[in-house]
């Protein structure tokens, strides 16, 4: 009996992990529609940060010496979704979470779906520096209520295209400027011997901004329910697209973020990548051989001549609930994503690219880039990011979205399945989180 | 009077050296297991889209949930099927080796011994990105051979992971069986040889049958750590398009509290738990009544 018992012991052991560091229950009581109160403190402060943002200290720094009285700690950890949202929703639960953490605009609504945020709308700083910001970036966070706000943006990632220049020129391809021609340049680029793309599996995040782009609405919220559409008219067309380059071998599928992806594009097999702002950074490390090979151009439109452009990442900077020092907290986080000194810091730790309108023009983000054959490269994304649809709305639950698409979307990639039957039973998937956490949902 | 004094000391004594045990014992397992039951009983309520949550007694409710949820129910299959052909094949592999190293016919045994018993000492996680890159279509230095078959597609990616899982823990299950080896007196072995048996027929009908409890022992170490896999289909995750968020029942629970809904993941843990518990304890009482021990 007793080793039955051991066993018992040692195999429940994985129970743990995941729930003990929480000792009250759920954070209730206060509403989540009222303010919390935005008043100083009346002596010194020290506030905790958790960041995953490289070098995020030396930005810190900047901050601490400046200001004796509000002294910030940083605490770094790995990226949201490697890591970080676990900890904080644990810590969260526990009681004892940072006074500010960085969270992703994707992931904000999970956030505040489990009470964790802090509203700012009574810090009237806060308030007052919605004009500082892109449009969307502040319908993010405030999810385009009045009066509410939930965190501070931080940066942004509007997508163009990034395309091996060289490889098309040579070949007598013209510049793809719609998803059409797109396409037909695909045909052509696999004739040459190469892919026009690597298609995303298992990363569904590339593929919310082309969704974005072509006006999808996956989620909304009309205060009473959700209403989760992953399979609308714009996504299903963005699906039905890609799956014909998937089913006609035009695109490679290796899994992103791999040295094998990597290679793809160091070895001149992959010509284009429709990315982020910060994938400018991801290529020129990961393709070292390609260097001053590379041009930028904005994405890809369904319809010629509309300039459209999704966004792919970017993150906030929120106050947690529980912050004893929401005052002192907003103040921080404001500095840190508006004055020219920590944006200019941010960029030059990280290369982030600013949500705040100011930033755009850095001098950082003004100059010639050595890869991309010294085109100003930052232009073209300052274009996009104007150019962001501002009414995306992410859903609750992003975490399992994403999971269960990527899952739907690896099976694709490995020809067991579609995108859109990834997209389909992605949604019902999310609907069925939904209602388990008793999230209301229409559907 | 003297006797029942010299009782209530002994009893004291026994308080005193189990007190310790018994309070980490409490702390660490039986609140945290006790903790996870208690969760799994509710169930979150909230009004409005972003309503604060409630916890409220749910009953079975969350393990309703987990029985009709079929992505795990395949991935325990997945994992039984694991086992059932990566368990024997790794303890076949690793008493071969044991009795390799117990028969005197090797030389260098203290060599060999740390050799195969290296692996365990790379990290799994280590251990799976390694062979990630060795099982890659374009990366690997075998690429002649990793570029025709898929060894990170759908049909063969569960053993891959299985070879990486055999390839760490091999060693440490011969450690175990050759250290029930080494206690089997060398007289048996004398009259063994007196009655004219060779290396075959000790190894057959004398050492395998003596190291019984100790590969039932290692098979119920394995048994749980099959339906237990995570470090390494984690890690492949990222490198396989074929292995899915809820390939094993431990990366449904880790995907469940992500999300997070720690109420469904703690039901999820204590049926993998009782599950667990059940295959180890049938594998046991299976054992015992074939009169092994």
């Amino acid at each position: 009996m007793r080793r039955t018992l051991a066993v018992l012991l040692l195999s429940t052991l994985s129970i743990t992990a995941c729930s003990s560091n929480s000792s009250s229950s759920s954070a209730g009581g206060s509403s989540t529609t009222a303010a919390a109160s935005c008043a100083p403190a009346s002596g010194p402060v020290t506030l905790t940060f958790t960041s995953w943002v490289p070098d995020i200290q030396k930005v810190v720094d900047i901050w601490n010496q400046a200001n004796p009285n509000i002294q910030v700690k940083v605490q770094t950890g790995p990226n949201g979704n490697g890591g970080t949202y676990q900890n904080f929703f644990n810590q969260l639960k526990a009681g004892n979470a940072p006074d500010l953490g960085q969270i992703e605009y994707d992931a904000l609504p999970s956030f505040r779906v489990q009470d964790g945020l802090t509203d700012l709308g009574s810090c009237s700083e806060v308030t007052a520096a919605k004009d500082q910001f892109v449009d969307w970036t502040w319908n993010q966070v405030s999810f385009g209520e009045q009066g509410h706000v939930y965190a501070i943006p931080q940066d942004a990632g509007p997508m163009a295209m990034f395309y091996r220049k060289d490889l098309f020129e040579k070949n007598g391809i013209k510049v793809p400027t719609t998803w059409q021609e797109y396409a037909d340049a695909a045909v052509k680029v696999k004739a040459a011997g190469g892919y026009i793309t690597n298609f995303s599996t298992g990363d569904p995040n590339q593929f919310a901004g082309f969704a974005w782009q072509a006006g999808a609405h996956w989620f909304t919220n009309d205060g009473t329910n959700w209403t989760v559409n992953l399979t609308d008219p714009a996504s299903s067309k963005v699906a039905a697209y890609w799956q014909d380059l998937i089913d006609k071998k035009l695109v490679s599928a290796v899994p992103p973020w791999t040295d094998e992806w990597n290679n793809a594009y160091n070895t001149s097999k992959d010509w284009t990548w429709v990315s982020a702002v910060w994938g400018a950074n991801t290529i020129s490390s990961g393709a070292p051989k390609t260097s001053g090979k590379w041009a930028v151009a904005p994405m890809p439109q369904w319809t010629a001549g509309e300039q459209a452009a999704g966004d792919w990442g970017g993150s906030s900077t929120a106050v947690f609930k529980g912050s004893k020092h929401p005052y002192e907290a907003a103040k921080f986080a404001l500095w840190l994503n508006t004055s020219s000194e920590a944006l200019t810091a941010l960029n030059k730790a990280a290369a982030l690219y600013p949500a705040a309108k100011a930033g755009t023009s850095l001098p950082a983000l003004s100059e010639g880039v050595p890869f991309y054959g010294n085109q100003k490269i930052y232009d073209v994304f300052a274009a996009a990011s104007a150019q962001v649809k501002p009414d995306f709305t992410w859903g609750p639950t992003m975490t399992q979205t994403y999971a269960d698409a990527g899952d739907g979307f690896k099976a694709a990639a490995s020809g067991t399945g579609t995108l859109l039957k990834a997209l389909t039973d992605a949604q019902a998937s999310t609907i069925k989180t939904l209602q388990s956490q008793s999230i209301p949902v229409k559907g | 009077m003297r006797g029942s004094r010299s009782g209530s000391r002994h009893l004291a004594a026994v308080g005193f050296f189990i007190t310790p045990f018994a309070a980490l014992f409490a702390l660490f397992y039986l609140v945290p297991i006790g903790y996870a039951v208690v969760q799994s009983l509710y169930q979150v309520k909230r009004t409005g889209t972003f309503g604060p949550a409630h916890d409220v007694f749910g009953g079975l409710v969350q393990y309703r949930r987990v029985f009709s949820d079929s992505p795990f129910w395949q991935s325990v299959e997945r994992v039984q099927l694991f086992g059932i052909v990566q368990v024997p094949v790794m303890l076949g592999l690793a008493l071969i080796l044991a009795l390799l190293l117990d028969s005197g016919l090797v030389r260098g045994k203290r060599f060999f011994r740390l050799a195969f018993f290296l692996p365990y000492a790379v990290p799994g996680v280590v251990a799976a990105i390694m062979w990630g890159y060795l099982y890659s279509p374009n990366l690997s230095p075998f690429t002649a051979f990793t570029a025709h078959v898929h060894l990170l597609g759908a049909d063969l990616v569960l053993w891959s992971i299985a070879n990486v899982v055999t390839w760490v823990y091999v060693g440490y299950n011969m450690l175990i069986i050759y250290a029930a080896l080494l206690a089997i007196p060398p007289e048996i072995y004398e009259a063994a040889r007196i009655d004219g048996a060779g290396y075959f027929r000790i190894a057959w009908s004398i050492k395998i049958p003596m190291v019984l409890p100790a590969i039932v022992l290692t098979t119920v170490f394995s048994i749980i750590g099959t339906l237990q896999l995570l470090a390494e289909p984690q890690v492949f995750r990222s490198f396989s398009s074929a292995v899915s968020s809820t390939y094993t029942p431990n990366l449904t629970v880790y995907a469940t509290s992500s999300v997070p809904n720690f109420h469904l993941a703690a039901a999820f843990s204590v049926v993998l738990a009782l599950a667990t518990f059940v295959l180890s304890f049938s594998f046991l009482k299976f054992t015992q009544r074939k009169g092994v021990q």
